[in-house]
């Protein structure tokens, strides 16, 4: 199904020979060799992330990079979809950078399973890991795997102005599902879509449900027994949030716009005053704080549950540990100390203007009174950790995310979402029976 | 398949009272395919805040400060630099192969021939995706993620099935007499392919050269798997970041997706022939 | 012949051979091994047929094959409009060679540039809806990619809006090169319009249009990634409602690292274009005599 036109002129040929010309030229450019190492120190490959949600982060790393002598580091920022698949098949291969970023919980316990990880007792100082606060999700089998490095308050933000319009105090948002819901009633009479965000990229269905399960458990064991089998979604406390989040879809109190938008547009209605509340992250704050002249506050999921980490805020952690294929763990060791040093702790926030997991850090650099309150809250209070951070990827975007996305369009009910997560954590057992008794071991961990 | 020149001189159908329904059925359909396009450069003019108020129309005040951000703050000319990298690599790499290949199974008699091209050619319909879990896993062994040469030479290979059986049936309408004819002259193979048989080609090569560099640069799938490392992300991963990063500035992303898109209608436009034929001689890929 | 000679064919498509055996063969291989083990990383114990069964005991893999099958739909849609835009621009009205020239765009913007500006395009507050609350359609003002059964359709007028743009050009081609004679002389006894097109041009496009409906149907089974991957937040959503085989892998491998499963869907994949070959193959063919004849 082709014409070759014979009659073709020369001067295409010459168009042909000069960009053959240009393309060997940018190849050979491209292939030549990119770094060649310090041959007296030793060289340290580090796979990282973050740069996509702290901006400046990069700034850091190329900052620490620069002025730590003991060894080559060579930083690779690693794109968001292939942070865990690129470090888990490099290492099973025997090829894993020497430090790896981490996200918290599953996301790097399934390494430690598959024994790609270093625990880092005896690696690191115990006072440097205590330091780092690498949160409980980070222990397994009486190890510590992860270096904190900077915090996430899992936060509910909300609007000011939009309280005051709707006659509510702006300085005490309401701590009660009741307080919550007449709270709700309020803001809709006034037009504005009481709470949302945008669920089309489907984050919002994973920190909703990080908030909402957390009501009804005693634990943190206790949310990774729904995926051992020892406990049920079926059973009404364990989805009683997709049924809360189908009362307020009921109730015409999401934005009508919910579904086609995506995350951050979602929480930048908040901070416009276009939506009174929503799910949000302690990240952002500095920057919504600034934007709306102060007028975001910051509060904690209203209560419905009974479970005893019910009205306790979330705080995660991202961090980093060490590959098993690490040449010179020490020597990782020693970078990772370094990056906790209290020099490297202020030059942190020089670059990021936000705040690193280290106890050491010195907090009274934080001036935004919006910022100090949020961190007063969420920080330096009892927290809980983030159980968001225990599903397995299958039932992150075949149930969390999924169920969702459907109630917050109405398509199904709270209960049809627990049916549903039910039979998703029965897909995933079946099709990884080999994480199912680490689960156990690990349910077993953290149900102190 | 040809957009044969004889038929423009040909003679026009009469004017007749069918032709308002007709032109109003190409107006449509000429309005249809542009739409896209129009909305991506008006709302790339907007301010954020017309755009929230008027999402159609042509912008009140034309703003160009999204283009500065997208040239001066967004990666755009090194994801456009990699993407031209990977492009032009494949296809020297693929149009190398090929030629001999080709060149081969057209005028040379060996064992397996008929087979080589048939299993060549069928190759055309199997889809990229099956290949990438063992590629993904050989890759991570070899050291070969997030390398220009590694994704050269999976983008080279996925479009050489189509190079060799276009050269091919290319090579075999070339008149015996001229091979004959060189042969007396003492001129070897490589001698002959080089001197009569690629500047015979200049045509099918350059449809060559536009349907494959096309391939690669429109490429998300390779590209997102095989180009892990920030530095090496193509123009099209970027685009993907890119619009999740800024997805609640519209005006941004769509002057993000108009430079995105320039390139590939400048040269539309300059070479619009080459890109018409290249097109459809390689809709199977 | 001396040995030279002889070896020197084979020292031609030697780069040939390794190029396609390391991009193709090798995976080939490969997958049919990995789908019978349960890999972890680079390898893993043989299970034989447990991750076919696993698969095909899934509900979402079901709902993906569903999806990639009711893209199907687009065909015929894809055919009839490209027929009647290119039988338009047979006419030759003034101007058809601008039109043309348009009308190919589509074909010449990247998917994922055109999957941005379309997702940005039918947000529910987006400028599609605008138009429509405009004219008073507000009833067609649907939540074009947030609502689960609206979202695959979405996606299939997209394919449909860049795929015609194709489907326009092999046709026009094909118009160009019918023997106009034909054509005349059915005018000449009394055929009108319709006739004309019904009876002189459709059996003579036959070919054509067979070649653009295998080629059409290989992609919607296996073509469709960048469109799905942008407009569906990279997951398939909302919900899975945008959920296609290609993206199954695609997660089974990058997101849940299972390359196992991966493998034995790819596998399946695999055997579903192995089928489609021998169509292709016989229009393809079909359609080069035609043009040499």
């Amino acid at each position: 199904m082709t014409n070759h036109d014979r009659s073709s002129g020369v001067s295409r040929r010459r168009l042909l020979q000069g960009s053959a010309g240009i393309g060997a030229g940018l190849v050979l450019t491209g292939i030549r060799p990119w770094h060649s190492a310090r041959a007296d120190t030793p060289t340290l490959n580090m796979w990282w992330w973050g740069e996509q949600e702290l901006p400046g982060l990069q700034a850091f790393v190329d900052d620490s990079v620069k002025s730590y002598a003991a060894a080559t580091v060579k930083p690779m920022l690693q794109d968001t979809n292939v942070v865990i698949s690129q470090f888990q098949t490099a290492a099973a291969a025997g090829k894993g950078p020497d430090i790896q970023y981490l996200w918290n919980g599953i996301y790097h316990m399934e390494s430690v399973w598959l024994g790609y990880l270093l625990p880092l007792d005896g690696l690191v100082s115990d006072q440097v890991v205590k330091d780092s606060n690498p949160t409980l999700l980070s222990h397994y089998n009486g190890h510590i795997y992860r270096l904190g490095w900077y915090p996430q308050p899992m936060t509910w933000s909300y609007n000011k102005d939009v309280f005051e319009k709707a006659g509510l105090d702006p300085e005490n948002p309401p701590k009660t599902w009741d307080d919550f819901l007449a709270a709700c009633d309020k803001i809709k009479s006034k037009g504005i879509p009481p709470v949302g965000g945008g669920i089309q990229d489907g984050y919002w269905g994973e920190w909703f449900f990080g908030h909402g399960l957390s009501q009804n458990i005693d634990s943190t064991g206790e949310a990774i027994d729904l995926f051992t089998g020892a406990r049920d979604f079926k059973d009404p406390k364990y989805h009683e949030h997709w049924v809360r989040l189908e009362d307020l879809k009921k109730h015409d109190f999401l934005n009508p716009d919910m579904a086609s938008l995506e995350l951050y547009p979602g929480i930048d209605l908040i901070v416009q005053g276009k939506i009174g509340m929503g799910v949000s992250v302690g990240a952002r704050l500095p920057d919504d704080s600034k934007k709306s002249n102060d007028r975001v506050g910051t509060m904690v999921m209203p209560v419905y549950g009974k479970g005893k980490m019910a009205g306790k805020p979330i705080l995660d952690a991202q961090g980093l540990g060490i590959s098993k294929d690490a040449k010179d763990p020490k020597a990782a060791a020693a970078f990772l100390e370094y990056l906790n040093s209290p020099e490297r702790l202020k030059v942190f926030w020089d670059k990021t203007h936000w705040l690193s997991t280290n106890s050491n850090f010195d907090t009274s650099v934080l001036t935004d009174p919006a910022v100090k309150a949020m961190w007063k809250m969420y920080g330096q209070s009892e927290n809980i950790p983030y159980v968001s951070n225990v599903v397995p990827g299958q039932f992150y975007d075949n149930a969390m995310v999924a169920g969702a996305q459907q109630i917050v369009q109405g398509k199904i009910t709270g209960e049809q979402c627990g049916d549903l997560a039910a039979k998703v954590v029965n897909d995933w057992r079946n099709f990884n029976p080999d994480m199912v008794d680490h689960y156990k071991q690990w349910a077993k961990d953290l149900a102190a | 398949m040809t957009t044969s020149d004889a038929s423009d001189t040909a003679p026009r159908a009469p004017l007749r009272l069918d032709f308002l329904p007709k032109h109003g059925v190409l107006l449509f359909a000429t309005l249809l395919a542009l739409v896209p396009t129009i909305f991506m450069v008006f709302t790339a003019l907007k301010s954020e805040d017309e755009y929230g108020i008027n999402k159609v129309g042509f912008p009140s005040i034309l703003v160009l400060d999204h283009f500065r951000q997208v040239f001066f703050d967004s990666p755009f000319f090194t994801w456009m630099g990699n993407s031209l990298i990977l492009a032009l690599g494949a296809v020297v790499v693929s149009t190398v192969v090929s030629c001999l290949g080709a060149y081969a199974i057209a005028r040379m008699q060996f064992r397996g021939r008929s087979l080589l091209f048939s299993v060549s050619t069928a190759l055309m319909a199997v889809p990229p995706v099956v290949m990438i879990v063992p590629l993904f896993v050989l890759y991570t062994e070899l050291d070969l993620i997030s390398t220009y040469q590694g994704a050269i030479i999976i983008y080279a290979g996925l479009v050489t099935p189509f190079s060799v059986y276009l050269l091919t049936t290319f090579f075999r309408t070339l008149p015996r007499e001229l091979f004959e004819a060189a042969r007396i002259d003492g001129a070897g193979d490589l001698l002959i392919l080089w001197r009569i048989v690629l500047p015979l080609s200049l045509p099918a090569l350059l449809t060559l050269v536009v349907v494959n560099a096309l391939y690669v640069w429109n490429d998300l799938l390779i590209a997102i798997i095989f180009l892990q490392d920030d530095s090496k992300r193509t123009l099209m991963a970027g685009i993907s970041v890119f619009q999740g990063r800024y997805d609640n500035q519209i005006p941004l992303t769509m002057a993000g997706m108009v430079v995105a898109s320039a390139p590939m209608i400048l040269l539309y436009i300059a070479f619009q022939k080459y890109f018409i034929q290249g097109l459809m001689a390689g809709a199977v890929k | 012949m001396n040995q030279t000679a002889r070896l020197r064919p084979y020292l031609y498509v030697l780069p040939l051979v390794a190029l396609l055996g390391f991009v193709f063969g090798y995976p080939l291989v490969r997958i049919f091994e990995f789908s019978f083990k349960q890999v972890r990383g680079i390898n893993g114990p043989w299970i034989g047929l447990h991750n076919y069964q696993l698969i095909l005991g899934q509900d979402l893999f079901w709902q993906s094959v569903e999806h990639n099958l009711l893209l199907l739909i687009a065909v015929p849609i894809m055919v009839a409009w490209s027929l009647l835009v290119s039988i338009m621009l047979y006419e030759r009205l003034k101007g058809w060679k601008l039109y043309r020239v348009v009308l190919f765009v589509p074909y010449i913007l990247a998917i994922p540039i055109i999957a941005v500006v379309m997702k940005k395009m039918f947000q529910f507050s987006g400028p599609v809806n605008a138009v429509l609350n405009w004219i008073g359609a507000n009833f067609l003002a649907l939540d074009w990619i947030g609502d689960s059964n609206v979202a695959l359709w979405t996606v299939m007028l997209m394919i449909i809006w860049r795929e015609s743009a194709l489907g326009i050009i092999l046709f026009l081609a094909r118009l160009l090169n019918i023997d106009e004679s034909l054509i005349e002389a059915a005018r000449l006894d009394g055929a009108n319009w319709w006739q004309r097109v019904r009876y002189v041009i459709l059996p003579q496009m036959k070919v054509v249009i067979e070649f653009y409906v295998v080629v059409s149907i290989i992609t919607m089974l296996s073509s469709v990634f960048s469109y799905v991957y942008i407009m569906g937040g990279g997951r398939g959503g909302p919900g899975t409602s945008t959920m296609v085989l290609e993206l199954y892998i695609f997660q089974a491998l990058v997101k849940i690292s299972l390359p196992g499963v991966a493998s034995a869907v790819s596998v399946l994949l695999f055997l579903v274009s192995l089928l489609l070959i021998v169509p292709l193959f016989a229009v393809r063919r079909r359609a080069n005599e035609e043009e040499v004849g």
